[in-house]
């Protein structure tokens, strides 16, 4: 499928045309470098003074470039395809070429980064537990109660981590190892099979 | 195969992979590796640049070097935790493909700190809530805005604890009546007296 670009999409990549294929392929260098570690606006003016252009034309060239790069990996377009919708801007050859190469060399690095950009639940991190027995209480002496105490610690995808506290008593403990385990035995129904076998 | 030192259950397969790993070593270099492992396993924190020293010869990589610590983590703090006599630990390693003289070396270590190892590993074990502190402060009201004559002792108690759930310090202050402190203690004394009858 092909990546249609909008008027100022084609607008800032004009600008790419006007500087050699080194600047070009520095500038794809510092794309990547932005899609992996955040925006650096430094970097805008330094190569604006040195090509003596605006620090604004600069910038909407590479963010121009970072914005091809995700589409793409995105839609993850193959080669001709990539190479049809950069035709449409009407650049050189080699140019072309050069975008081409980025854009394969980084498609599965760029893949990854988009892929951890998702909305994730707290995730398992540690499960610390501890079995007891309440031998007596205030109200009532001459017990035997055992309970299993645990803390289960969970991590968001940003790293804040959060603990909560949960007590059972062995009963409810086995009901739930069995419902995890069937939860586990799912995966190797025939239906279940028959899905992952079309997925890979 | 069930091993002892796994809680009778199997080895699991990195283990396996990191035991042949050891063997590259020689044992005396083994045993050092031990020690600074169980100083690390003991909360005194690891020196890299010893294990690096130490792994120099067989030419490990970052990736062995990290891989052998953590297999030796793994071995002495499970075998602590089964609470696993050195014997038992001797002949299961030599089972799995340890050679004698590392297995000895390993072992002595083990039974020279596996007390200390485990006093740590109760102390680290999971507790809500511990009790960091307790202030108190013994009041006498005189009179109030309600009553003039109000003469009345009363006990200011704070209380810190960690919390449950954050770990974070959290106070709690109560005043106690002198009747309620009286149950309070009471019931107290009690408790205590049965965790006495249990050590």
């Amino acid at each position: 499928m092909l990546l249609v670009l909008s008027d100022e999409h084609k607008e800032h990549l004009g600008f790419l045309p006007e500087v050699d294929s080194a600047v070009v392929g520095e500038f794809g260098r510092i794309a990547v470098e932005f899609l992996r570690k955040g925006t650096n606006p430094k970097i805008y003016e330094g190569a604006a003074r040195k090509l003596s252009v605006d620090a604004e034309t600069v910038q909407h060239g590479v963010e121009g470039l970072m914005y091809l790069l995700t589409e793409s990996s995105k839609l993850m377009i193959s080669e001709v395809d990539f190479q049809d919708s950069v035709l449409v801007l009407g650049f050189t050859e080699d140019l072309n070429q050069l975008l081409l190469q980025l854009y394969l060399e980084n498609r599965k690095e760029i893949r990854h980064i988009l892929g951890e950009l998702t909305p994730s639940l707290p995730h398992y991190h540690n499960l610390e537990w501890r079995l007891d027995v309440q031998l007596a209480s205030r109200a009532l002496r001459q017990q035997v109660k055992p309970t299993v105490t645990m803390k289960l610690h969970l991590e968001e995808s940003g790293g804040d981590k959060s603990a909560k506290v949960l007590q059972t008593d062995p009963a409810t403990l086995m009901h739930l190892i069995q419902e995890l385990e069937k939860a586990l035995a799912e995966l190797k129904t025939t239906h279940c099979r028959r899905i992952l076998r079309n997925i890979k | 195969m069930r091993f002892r030192f796994c809680g009778d259950l199997d080895c699991p397969d990195w283990v396996l992979a990191e035991i042949s790993t050891l063997t590259k070593i020689s044992s005396v270099k083994m045993k050092l590796l031990c020690v600074q492992v169980l100083k690390d396993l003991l909360g005194e924190g690891i020196d890299y640049d010893k294990v690096s020293k130490l792994t120099a010869d067989a030419k490990f990589e970052n990736g062995d070097m990290k891989a052998s610590v953590a297999v030796l983590t793994f071995i002495l703090s499970s075998a602590a935790k089964h609470d696993v006599a050195s014997e038992s630990l001797s002949s299961e390693l030599q089972q799995l493909g340890l050679p004698k003289e590392h297995t000895t070396g390993l072992c002595k270590s083990y039974e020279d700190k596996h007390i200390a190892l485990q006093e740590k590993l109760r102390e680290s074990s999971l507790r809500l809530g511990r009790l960091e502190g307790v202030s108190w402060r013994v009041d006498y009201t005189l009179s109030s805005s309600e009553l003039q004559e109000v003469n009345e002792p009363t006990v200011q108690l704070c209380l810190q604890t960690q919390g449950a759930e954050t770990g974070n310090t959290e106070t709690t202050i109560v005043s106690v009546s002198a009747d309620k402190f009286r149950v309070l203690l009471t019931e107290l004394k009690q408790a205590q007296a049965m965790m006495n009858a249990l050590q």
